[in-house]
């Protein structure tokens, strides 16, 4: 159905390239996942595939659907949009006209002739939703509602391909488990070759048959869903599942991969991932390695030792997490409540907590859980209705009402880490003024040098504007910015979900590091469970503002008690082709 | 660094002609309002490459000179607007509340009014000169300076790494001028030439009615209207200032617009 | 009460306390005016005490500010607006006289720049980048930073002197030819709106162009015409915030447009009112003008409604 071969895009503009030489094909029928980082090219090539790169960009390469050669043709290409092949995009929220009723959207993209008074409400009814969201506009549905609709305006046309770019990584977990499921069985009961784009490589052996892995703009392996995650016959694709923290087991070490994903064109001369692999010999920065197929198995690596490659370790046992002796609690919570103005119900309905020094505590929790407004009210960035915050001793219920004196204490005493790795830092600052600053203010010898090597970052560094660091290098900035004043307690608001996966390991690891050499409390706000399985000692399940359960991490994994905690769990991609269910 | 394209760098030689003129005049042109009645009005000729007007002044002496006029005003105001813009902004988008009602009230009202028809009423009636029209001109431009600036503190304000500096107990003093404000500076700078080339087409056309600067002066505007009765005689008197006014405000536009797209590439590509 | 009542209330008080801070501000400026009224209504002749305490009596100049206000104010909710003390003509009757002028241009003018630049900005942002779009942006920037008196003039020296197509001065008799006469004025008077329109139109659509709803439209195969149209109708938004600057703009044109082609409107009234400190007929100028620009508003408000669902059914964006 499709074929690419030898695929580029490039940026004529400043002559950079993006891609090259990606090649593959997907069958009638047949499931398709692309899985990398950001950078690794994965979305390009399907936009590219489809003619609707972004303004600038420009492909080169063969491209073939449904039979027919399209790359030289946009206007065949055109006419092929809708009916042969569709996509189905990332963000609910941009992908609907926001002025045009959900039903007349649909009905937009029905083939000529078709009647939409029958065909809208069965496309509806298909996708899970009642028939009475054809007369609402975007802005009246939820996320979840939002993405069925824009499957059900895919599917108009009837395609025999469908291609879904990241359909539900702006879901929270348990939604984003519930469509994947709907586009799988749709998928299957209209018999559509269907292209997946995702970051998640566990759930691209779920959802599909065979797998290819993208990195730096290059395709490095492609194989079958089930060989792949038996075994990876690139050192990449290696470190990648092996980065993906498992949710059902702790881990001694979290494996990470040094450095960060490059650009295409900083590796032009080699193999992308030399730099970063633990098997690199000279050879690989010698030339490009070509992706070559094993004989006797249809997989291809592009890995110049694929064949010599020893044999992967076998997944790491789980380990039991360490006991923390028990100690007076540096952060004290009880009956926290808070609704802001115009909400309908509260964001926090009375929920109590405590830190100990040195503990780890987790709060999870979907989008509306409360968990961002617990953290900010611990911090003093929002104000609470009622309820009370002890830190370190100090009553920090209310920081209008404390006295400069304690204030700063307080803030001395609690920290926090944010979660957008590109807004943490104030673009106009170098980091070493950043850093600088921060000692200053929390009365500390002015010594960035030792500071960003705390963090794992080259004191050189400081010279530089976040402009020019990698999104995990400036959440180690943000992170030193925090610790500077040795605090007893860190909170961490999803530090790690904008990250790439090889990068988010690094920042886990540090973060367990600092809490140990600093002996410092953290609360850890977060949507994902296998992050908690590796990092925290207690963890708060939230709900709607009410703490629905809470224990040690690995009693309340192991045997959840509640039943959202289960359907939490059972939304984790497991890689098997059983989820999701 | 992009290369910049050749209709800003035309813009920015416009712009330094002249300001060269403007700062320059005196020494370039010291006889621009030497009257010459014998010759009177006369079209483009030996000597007077753009001809004389009805009082026999060389047309192209008359344009540099009235650089001198039209420059430093248009620049006052701007300059003006823009300190009271960012002043009020950063108090108004920062502290919020009354503040905030208080200032978005004012720029309301100011909005609601065409600026051009108050400042006429005002220097009209109280038959001001040149620095009554530039207050006024201030007070109205200012109110848009000021909006420009709140929302872009607004959007600033709840960035983690504003949060950040709260949390390490920094005053509102320092997170505002060390934290936020070299953050939203060039939009203020990109609006302030929007201002100035909005205030040098406003300024000249008070001196059209006028309004403003004395009958004779070396204005553009000013020359325009004193000259519009002989458009048979020596149309470049009206056409050349007409042509000066449009060219450098339009340079101060593209300017803008140029510092505008830089800082929306820069805020995209993070 | 329902939603629209109270926003038309909202609306309407709105705009009363403006045109009350506004008309006190005119008659405080009035006051503080170097020359008094007595003077300029005595001109050169010769200020005997008689002649004087005439004038004073006439005019109640020797009422505190506020009497004089409040009376004035009285006489407008009668619907007196008094008396011009340079003509000695009923001011209403003056305003009617002008008003149809002015209204005819400013409409034409706006009729021409709305054909004009939002074409141009639609043509711009669909062939962003290219020459055609380079030379929209330019004619756009140009358009914007061009006083209507001086465009006024330039029309005048090509199309009146130089071509003959035009009248050079004058309103014209009967209909056709009075379009004929007001063509060249409602262009100069057009060609900052159109500068305005192409730049908001322009750039609205090239940031809807690359939302994601277009995107997708176009990968689920719509045919070009109707992705167009989601682009253009979500483009209106910004492009109808454009509306209320171009119609503050355009009155502020006529003034000079009227001046340069000696048109007997409102905005020459009004200049000739100011330089002889006609109380009177500037503070009914004042009140028209500031009516004017927020029955313009409130349609702006109205027209968002309209196009968009998320005012209208009062949804979280």
């Amino acid at each position: 159905m499709i074929r690419v071969d030898g695929l580029t895009v490039r940026q004529p503009a400043t002559g950079r390239t993006l891609l090259s030489g990606v090649s593959f094909e997907a069958g009638p029928g047949e499931s398709v996942a692309i899985v990398g980082e950001s950078g690794s090219g994965k979305s390009l090539t399907v936009r590219a595939l489809l003619g609707l790169l972004p303004s600038g960009l420009e492909a080169g390469g063969e491209v073939h659907v449904a039979g027919r050669r399209v790359d030289d043709d946009p206007r065949a290409l055109r006419r092929m949009r809708g009916g042969t092949v569709s996509l189905l995009m990332q963000d609910p929220f941009t992908l609907l006209n926001p002025l045009r009723r959900a039903g007349r959207q649909i009905a937009d993209g029905l083939p000529r002739g078709a009647d939409a008074a029958a065909e809208v409400p069965r496309l509806l009814a298909e996708v899970g939703l009642p028939a009475d969201v054809a007369g609402r506009y975007p802005f009246q549905l939820s996320g979840g509602m939002r993405q069925r609709v824009g499957l059900a305006a895919a599917l108009a046309a009837a395609p025999r391909v469908l291609v879904a770019d990241e359909p539900t990584t702006a879901l929270d977990a348990t939604t984003q488990r519930e469509v994947l499921a709907l586009i799988r069985r749709v998928q299957r009961e209209r018999d559509m070759t269907f292209l997946l784009i995702t970051h998640d490589l566990r759930l691209a052996f779920s959802m599909c048959e065979r797998v290819i892995v993208m990195y730096a703009g290059r395709v490095m392996e492609m194989a079958g869903a089930a060989e792949l995650r038996r075994e990876q016959r690139h050192p990449y694709t290696r470190a990648l599942l092996a980065a993906e923290p498992p949710a059902d087991r702790r881990l001694a070490v979290i494996p990470s991969v040094p450095g960060s994903v490059p650009a295409h064109d900083a590796v032009a001369g080699g193999c992308g991932f030399a730099d970063r692999c633990a098997y690199a010999t000279p050879e690989c920065r010698a030339g490009v390695p070509e992706l070559r197929a094993e004989p006797g198995s249809g997989r291809l690596s592009a890995c110049v030792r694929a064949a010599g490659l020893p044999a992967a370790p076998p997944p790491p046992p789980g380990v039991t997490a360490p006991a923390r002796p028990a100690a007076e609690p540096v952060l004290t919570v009880r009956d926290l409540r808070k609704t802001y103005p115009g909400g309908a119900r509260p964001a926090l309905g009375g929920v109590g907590l405590t830190v100990a020094p040195g503990e780890i505590v987790a709060v999870v929790g979907e989008s509306g859980s409360g968990k961002t407004t617990l953290a900010r009210c611990v911090t003093g960035l929002e104000r609470p209705d009622s309820g009370s915050i002890t830190l370190g001793g100090l009553d920090c219920s209310d920081y209008a009402a404390m006295d400069r004196r304690a204030v700063r204490l307080a803030r001395r005493t609690a920290q926090m880490i944010f979660q957008d790795p590109y807004s943490t830092l104030n673009p106009a600052r170098t980091v070493g003024a950043t850093l600088k600053e921060a000692l200053a203010a929390d009365g500390r010898p002015q010594d960035v040098g030792a500071l960003l090597e705390l963090v794992g970052l080259d004191p050189a560094l400081a010279r530089l504007r976040p402009a020019n660091l990698s999104g995990g290098q400036r959440q180690r900035v943000a992170i030193a910015r925090a610790v500077a004043g040795e605090p007893a307690l860190l909170v961490c608001d999803e530090p790690v979900s904008a990250l790439d996966v090889s990068v988010q390991a690094q920042i886990l690891t540090l973060l367990a590091g600092l809490r140990e050499r600093l002996s410092m409390g953290m609360l850890f706000i977060t949507h994902d469970l296998a992050v908690v399985r590796q990092l925290a000692d207690r963890l708060y399940v939230l709900r709607a503002g009410e703490c629905v359960e809470s224990g040690a991490v690995d009693a309340v994994l192991d045997a959840p008690a509640h039943p959202y905690t289960r359907e939490l769990l059972a939304s984790v991609p497991d890689g098997t082709g059983g989820w999701p269910h | 660094m992009r290369r910049i394209s050749f209709g800003v760098a035309l813009a920015l030689a416009v712009l330094v002609a002249v300001g060269v003129a403007a700062a320059f005049a005196p020494w370039l042109v010291p006889d621009a309002t030497a009257q010459d009645l014998m010759t009177g009005i006369t079209g483009p000729g030996p000597g007077h490459p753009l001809g004389t007007d009805d009082l026999g002044r060389d047309v192209l002496q008359l344009l540099v000179a009235g650089a001198r006029t039209a420059v430093p005003g248009a620049l006052a105001v701007a300059a003006g607007s823009m300190l009271i813009g960012n002043l009020a902004g950063l108090a108004a988008g920062y502290h919020g509340g009354w503040v905030d009602a208080l200032a978005m009230r004012w720029a309301d009202l100011m909005f609601s009014l065409p600026a051009l028809l108050v400042a006429i009423v005002v220097a009209g009636v109280l038959g001001g000169g040149y620095g009554l029209a530039i207050a006024v001109l201030v007070v109205l431009f200012a109110p848009g300076d000021t909006r420009v600036v709140r929302g872009a503190v607004l959007e600033q304000r709840h960035r983690p790494y504003v949060e950040a500096a709260l949390l390490k107990n920094l005053s509102s003093w320092r997170i505002m001028t060390r934290h936020i404000w070299p953050n939203i500076a060039p939009v203020s700078l990109a609006s302030a030439f929007l201002n100035f080339a909005y205030a040098l087409v406003s300024l000249s056309s008070l001196s059209f009615l006028g309004l403003g600067v004395p009958a004779g002066s070396p204005d553009w505007g000013r020359t325009l209207a004193d000259n519009r009765t002989q458009l048979l005689a020596n149309p470049w008197a009206v056409i050349a200032p007409g042509l000066a006014v449009i060219a450098t405000a339009a340079a101060l536009n593209v300017v803008g617009d140029w510092l505008h797209e830089r800082v929306e590439r820069r805020g995209r590509a993070h | 009460m329902n939603g629209w009542a109270r926003f038309a209330l909202r609306r309407l008080a709105g705009t009363a306390a403006v045109v009350l801070l506004l008309s006190i501000g005119v008659f405080g400026l009035l006051y503080l005016a170097p020359g008094s009224v007595q003077q300029t209504l005595l001109g050169t002749r010769p200020a005997t005490p008689a002649t004087i305490a005439a004038i004073q009596a006439r005019y109640h100049l020797n009422d505190p500010v506020a009497v004089q206000y409040l009376r004035w104010l009285g006489g407008v909710l009668r619907g007196d607006l008094g008396t011009s003390i340079r003509t000695g003509a009923a001011v209403s009757g003056m305003l009617g006289e002008r008003l149809p002028l002015t209204l005819a241009l400013t409409g034409y003018g706006t009729l021409l720049a709305a054909l004009a630049g939002i074409p141009l900005g639609v043509l711009g942002a669909l062939r962003r980048g290219r020459a055609t779009d380079r030379l929209v942006v330019t004619a756009g920037v140009v358009g914007l930073s061009a006083p209507p008196f001086a465009v006024g003039l330039l029309l005048l020296v090509v199309f009146a002197l130089g071509l003959g197509w035009f009248p050079v001065y004058g309103t014209g008799e009967g209909l056709a030819d009075q379009v004929w006469h007001l063509t060249l004025p409602a262009a100069a008077l057009a060609v900052g709106a159109v500068g305005l329109l192409v730049r908001f139109t322009r750039a609205a659509l090239v940031r809807e162009l690359e939302q994601d709803y277009v995107v997708f439209a176009r990968a689920r195969g719509l045919r070009a015409p109707l992705v167009l149209r989601y682009a253009l109708r979500n483009s209106l938004v910004p492009v109808l915030t454009a509306a209320g600057l171009i119609v503050t703009g355009t009155l502020a044109g006529t003034v000079l447009v009227e001046v340069t082609f000696a048109l007997p409107g409102l905005g020459s009234l009004l200049v000739d009112s100011v330089t002889f400190k006609d109380v009177p007929v500037v503070q009914a100028l004042a009140l028209l003008l500031t009516l004017l620009v927020a029955a313009v508003n409130l349609l702006v408000d109205v027209g968002y409604s309209l196009v968009d669902p998320r005012v209208r059914l009062g949804g979280a964006a």
